[in-house]
């Protein structure tokens, strides 16, 4: 067994995590912390918040059902207990997102149905793609699509949400931090896990390439759809005009989020994560495949 | 393992640099709460393209946090990356800044 894969072990994660920077929260925030006032008081807003944390939840139940269905698959002790631990962090991410959408308002009862009615359908076939992989045990498809792909893209839409929601929403910004911290854990064993298995599976490139450009594709349809086809933007647009003028402003990579329009914001986004998916499989040695875009 | 900085270079692949003794650097803790707390002086959060390293930190590729050492590091150099578990080498890049390559 190679020697990386000692660091991953239960003992690790709970230092890390549990005792560590989750400390103290209580889903994922300051006991203290509550939604502002004025995104509860304004229903576009609102209404818009829900409609991002559903997408959340739906990308969060699929990351724990590939999660725990590749522990089986493993092929080493190391890897099921890493595995085993991202389970743990997917599930509560899963809570954490879904307690959210209760502190917005939406009623118990009515929790699958507004998850069912917000759910974009391209994150759902997203989702069925990897899932796929999952359900036949294929490990290295699984890891890639799961630790390289779904989590690339999680930890760059937490990161330009979390951007947003530092000046404006320190609830919601420390649920993402603690989100983010557990991401790094997650795309490092995809990385260092498939970057050694690759070397002795050859073979599988081709159609782990495949994957990979079946799963950007629909990634970049969820893009499309969250800010193109937005119903709030009017309202986005006010509102970061009021925050602009007050000083406010929402740094990632190097531009300022508050003064972007919608179709701007998805480039950055896009450009982002995709430029990170080919960085991160040319130094496993896969090659890139340039999605269609939608 | 306590400095991430685990395994110092030992081949002279800048000259100029092996022909001093490396800088000491005292690390004071950066607020970064994602490893345990004996560990967390030597990680701090990237804060972008315009942020500056100092002779002791790098960047790791994968997780994109700045690792820190007390002591400069010099490519050949082998460090860890905590947050992410990554074990990587120094390297000097094509605009002569040290960057970090993941060892698999």
């Amino acid at each position: 067994m190679a020697d990386f894969l000692t660091a991953y072990s239960i003992q690790n994660w709970l230092e890390s995590c549990p005792q560590g920077y989750l400390m103290g929260t209580v889903y994922g925030h300051r006991p203290e912390d509550e939604e502002p006032a004025p995104l509860l008081e304004n229903e576009v807003l609102r209404e818009e918040a829900i409609r991002t944390t559903v997408q959340l939840v739906v990308g969060e139940r699929c990351a724990l059902a590939a999660s725990s269905g590749l522990i089986n698959a493993a092929p080493d002790e190391a890897s099921k207990r890493f595995l085993a631990t991202q389970t743990l962090d997917e599930a509560r991410h899963v809570e954490i997102f879904t307690q959210r959408l209760l502190d917005l308002g939406v009623p118990k009862k009515d929790l699958e149905s507004t998850i069912q009615h917000f759910a974009n359908p391209n994150l759902v076939k997203f989702a069925e793609v990897l899932l796929e992989k999952v359900d036949k045990k294929d490990f290295v498809a699984g890891v890639v699509g799961q630790n390289i792909v779904l989590e690339g893209m999680a930890f760059s839409v937490f990161e330009m949400l979390h951007a947003v929601s530092e000046p404006t929403n320190p609830k919601f910004a420390r649920m993402l931090s603690g989100t983010i911290a557990d991401e790094r854990r997650h795309v490092g064993f995809g990385e260092n896990r498939i970057g050694s298995l690759i070397k002795q599976y050859p073979e599988r490139k081709a159609d782990v390439e495949k994957l990979q450009k079946e799963m950007s594709y629909w990634m970049l349809a969820t893009f499309a759809d969250a800010f193109r086809n937005n119903p709030a933007r009017a309202e986005f647009k006010r509102i970061e005009g009021e925050l602009s003028r007050a000083g406010v402003h929402a740094e990632w990579q190097g531009v300022d989020l508050l003064t972007k329009d919608p179709e701007e914001m998805e480039q950055i986004l896009a450009d982002t994560v995709l430029k990170e998916f080919k960085t991160r499989l040319s130094r496993i040695g896969i090659e890139y495949q340039t999605p269609d875009r939608p | 393992m306590t400095d991430p900085l685990q395994q110092e270079s030992t081949t002279a692949k800048d000259l100029e640099l092996e022909s001093r003794p490396r800088q000491r650097f005292e690390l004071e803790d950066t607020g970064f709460d994602e490893v345990p707390p004996r560990f967390r002086k030597f990680y701090r959060r990237w804060r972008g393209p315009g942020d500056q390293l100092a002779p002791n930190e790098v960047i790791c590729p994968v997780c994109k946090v700045v690792i820190r050492s007390t002591r400069e590091l010099r490519p050949g150099d082998r460090v860890y990356c905590m947050p992410c578990m990554s074990r990587l080498i120094v390297v000097r890049g094509e605009d002569g800044r040290l960057e970090a390559r993941v060892a698999y």
